[in-house]
């Protein structure tokens, strides 16, 4: 971000200002018990630049409207075919000055700069990814953007910024990959979506970092009203990863889904703490997250249903599953609710379990091999979310990773 | 008579500590069918898993042969390669598994990888046809939201693709409506012949009117307590198991 208009730049002190001021992360805090703060690079110093691993970017992907990509915080030239009149795909701190008008307002609306991680992201982003879609356009093709790492910079922090305006409809990918590094790197991340009235929004995180990286990522998104978001994030790589998702319904009858799936070998680390927070009347949220892990692995799940006063006929549920693949695996879940309204609807639910005997027994019994029939319960297991995925490359590619972890 | 195809002798299995079956001898000549029949509770979906391996049964006594091979020092899966099936009582649904793809893991695991997508596809829809099977149920997932019926047919439709050469038919006639049981008994004596050999629990005549026996056995608490011909199940149906003790016939279904 060099050449920051004067508004921007302001904004990144006060960022600043506050990242010197607040109280540094010490992992005692309520919200950070299960991830020390230190191993994401957001208490104590960052990891030092190192020597770089290339990235392996031969992802599969299908046809796109545009694209964009971002190797340790650099971008290179956004990529975009015949978008449709109006239709913004740029670089985030480009659009700072092309796109004041659309941006400013909207910039740190959803992820502010009030706490530590928030602050962090905001005093330190250094390219990201601007995309909008103009009132009651279609985007036929997903956009997708790629941000990887490849050890060189010990800390890399992005940006993203993305807004679908009344009646318009998109896919947006957000994929981050790194090679297996040799030195640490930390990421922060933070996507804010806001999606008006009757827009509709399919956004996918794809999270497949190789070994050696530390990724905090936020992800907001605000429904408007009759507006239909549907977030799947999906955690496979990393070695501590932690995502907050917040799905707000900020108008009535808007509808949200948030799905996630993660599996977890070695030693990997992840938490996903999502939240629904209900801001409207006679707004609708599914959220269903189901993990499955291996190895040493460790995995939180945090699920917050919100529904403050004043948010009559909320229908809102949540679940999360996990499937723990051996002893040493460990996986928490920890349900909440915070209802304040009255003649809601809400259900939560969270479940650890291990592969069912009886389902074993049954594949084994048409002889189906033990190691081969435990793969076909697994992502049998994850299909419930896999089967979300709209598109297609992206599911067999998922189907794929899944398969290579459980090898 | 052939060699048996299945040998069992005294076999004693017990399940959480209690013993359930207190000595089983039951042989069956391969290329027969026979009938095992017995009050609830006597034993005989217990033999049925333990012919099968189910982690919960533990075998304490007593050898079965299978084959002329010792079937109880066999994993689940070997079992099922050499040749031997069980059709379930109450079939487990597996979520996120599709029928076509299980269907396609095992016969591959069971045949070899020289089965193509072509000629698995031609044998299940040659299969499903003869079982009368929706193939509109091949996306589904295993077993998930079928009916009972459709379980069972399902069962049918597995052990019709695999053709093993014997079958333990745990209770396939219950819960099934009369059109289906002709269905089902066709499938079953599709593969009759000499190198197919069943043993089918039922606790009715009727399907052994579609499928005769050659061979009755009555389980009584664990134990074979009679053998007889066809004519045995009549009788069990007429009089019920009161003369080896149980206090109650056993019930014609009412369907
Ligand atoms: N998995 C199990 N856990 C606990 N008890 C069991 C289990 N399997 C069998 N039993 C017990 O063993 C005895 C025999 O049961 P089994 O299912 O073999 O009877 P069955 O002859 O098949 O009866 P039915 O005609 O009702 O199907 C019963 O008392 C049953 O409760
Ligand atoms: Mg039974």
């Amino acid at each position: 971000m060099a050449n920051a208009p004067a508004w921007a730049a302001e904004l990144r002190q006060t960022a600043t200002a506050n990242l010197d001021r607040l109280p540094v992360l010490t992992g005692e805090e309520e919200d950070w018990r299960f991830t020390p703060p230190s191993d994401l690079g957001l208490a104590g110093v960052a990891p030092a630049d190192g020597t770089a691993v290339a990235v392996d970017l031969a992802a599969t992907a299908g046809p796109r409207a545009a694209t964009l990509a971002f190797t340790d915080g650099t971008p290179s030239v956004p990529h975009g075919a015949d978008l449709p009149a109006g239709v913004i795909v740029a670089e985030l701190g480009q659009a700072l000055i092309d796109h004041e008008d659309l941006v400013r307002s909207r910039l740190y609306s959803l992820i502010g700069f009030d706490d530590r991680p928030g602050a962090l992201n905001a005093a330190t982003w250094e390219a990201g990814t601007f995309i909008y879609i103009p009132r009651g356009v279609t985007l036929a093709l997903p956009t997708e953007t790629l941000l990887s790492a490849t050890g060189a910079r010990g800390r890399v922090s992005a940006r993203t910024l993305i807004i679908v305006e009344a009646g318009a409809k998109a896919t947006i990918i957000d994929r981050y990959r790194s090679g297996n590094l040799a030195d640490p790197v930390a990421v922060s991340t933070a996507t804010e979506i806001i999606v008006a009235e009757g827009g509709e929004l399919e956004h996918l995180s794809l999270i497949e970092w190789g070994a050696g990286v530390r990724h905090h990522a936020r992800i907001t998104a605000s429904a408007g009203k009759d507006a239909r978001v549907r977030s799947v994030v999906v955690t496979l790589g990393g070695d501590v990863v932690r995502v907050e998702a917040t799905h707000i319904a900020a108008g009535s009858g808007s509808d949200s889904r948030a799905l996630g799936l993660f599996f977890a070998d070695d030693h990997q680390h992840f938490e996903h703490r999502v939240v629904a927070r209900h801001e409207a009347p006679q707004s609708y949220s599914n959220l269903l997250y189901k993990g499955a892990l291996k190895d040493q692995s460790h995995t939180v799940f945090f699920g917050n249903l919100v529904v403050p006063p004043g948010a009559p006929g909320t229908d809102a549920y949540q679940t999360n599953r996990n499937l723990v693949l051996n002893e040493g695996a460990r996986a928490d879940t920890i349900p909440f609710l915070e209802i304040e309204t009255a003649e809601v609807k809400c259900s939560h639910a969270g479940a650890v379990g291990r592969v069912d005997d009886e389902h074993l027994f049954y594949l084994r019994s048409r002889g189906i091999p033990e190691e081969t029939a435990k793969r076909l319960i697994v992502i049998g297991f994850l299909q419930e979310v896999l089967a979300h995925v709209e598109l297609e490359e992206v599911r067999r590619d998922l189907e794929h990773a899944v398969a290579r972890k459980l090898a | 008579m052939d060699a048996p195809i299945l040998q069992i002798k005294s076999l004693e299995v017990a399940v959480d500590g209690r013993t359930i079956l207190k000595g089983v001898d039951l042989e069956v000549p391969q290329g027969e069918i026979h009938a095992l029949m017995g009050p609830n509770g006597s034993g005989k979906s217990t033999l049925a898993y333990a012919l099968a391996g189910h982690p919960r049964y533990e075998i304490t006594g007593g050898s079965v042969i299978f084959d002329g091979q010792d079937l109880l020092d066999m994993a689940i899966d070997e079992r099922a390669k050499a040749g031997f099936f069980l059709a379930m009582q109450y079939p487990v649904e597996v979520p996120g598994v599709s029928v076509l793809n299980f269907l396609r893991t095992s016969l591959i695991a069971l045949h070899g990888e020289e089965l193509s997508p072509r000629e698995f596809m031609k044998l299940f829809q040659e299969k499903s046809k003869l079982l009368e099977f929706d193939a509109s149920f091949t996306d589904r997932y295993l077993n998930e939201g079928f009916s009972g019926g459709e379980k069972k047919r399902h069962e049918i439709l597995q052990m019709a693709m695999i053709e093993p050469r014997f079958a333990v038919l745990d209770e396939t006639d219950s819960g099934l409506d009369v059109d289906a049981l002709k269905v089902v008994s066709n499938g079953v004596n599709s593969l009759r012949g000499p190198n197919f050999g069943a043993l089918i629990i039922t606790h009715y005549t009727r399907i052994l009117q579609h499928i005769t026996p050659d061979v009755v056995h009555v389980m009584f608490e664990g134990k074979v307590v009679r053998t007889g011909g066809p004519e045995l199940a009549d009788e069990l149906e007429a009089g019920g198991y009161a003369q080896y003790g149980s206090p109650e016939p056993a019930v014609a279904p009412s369907a």
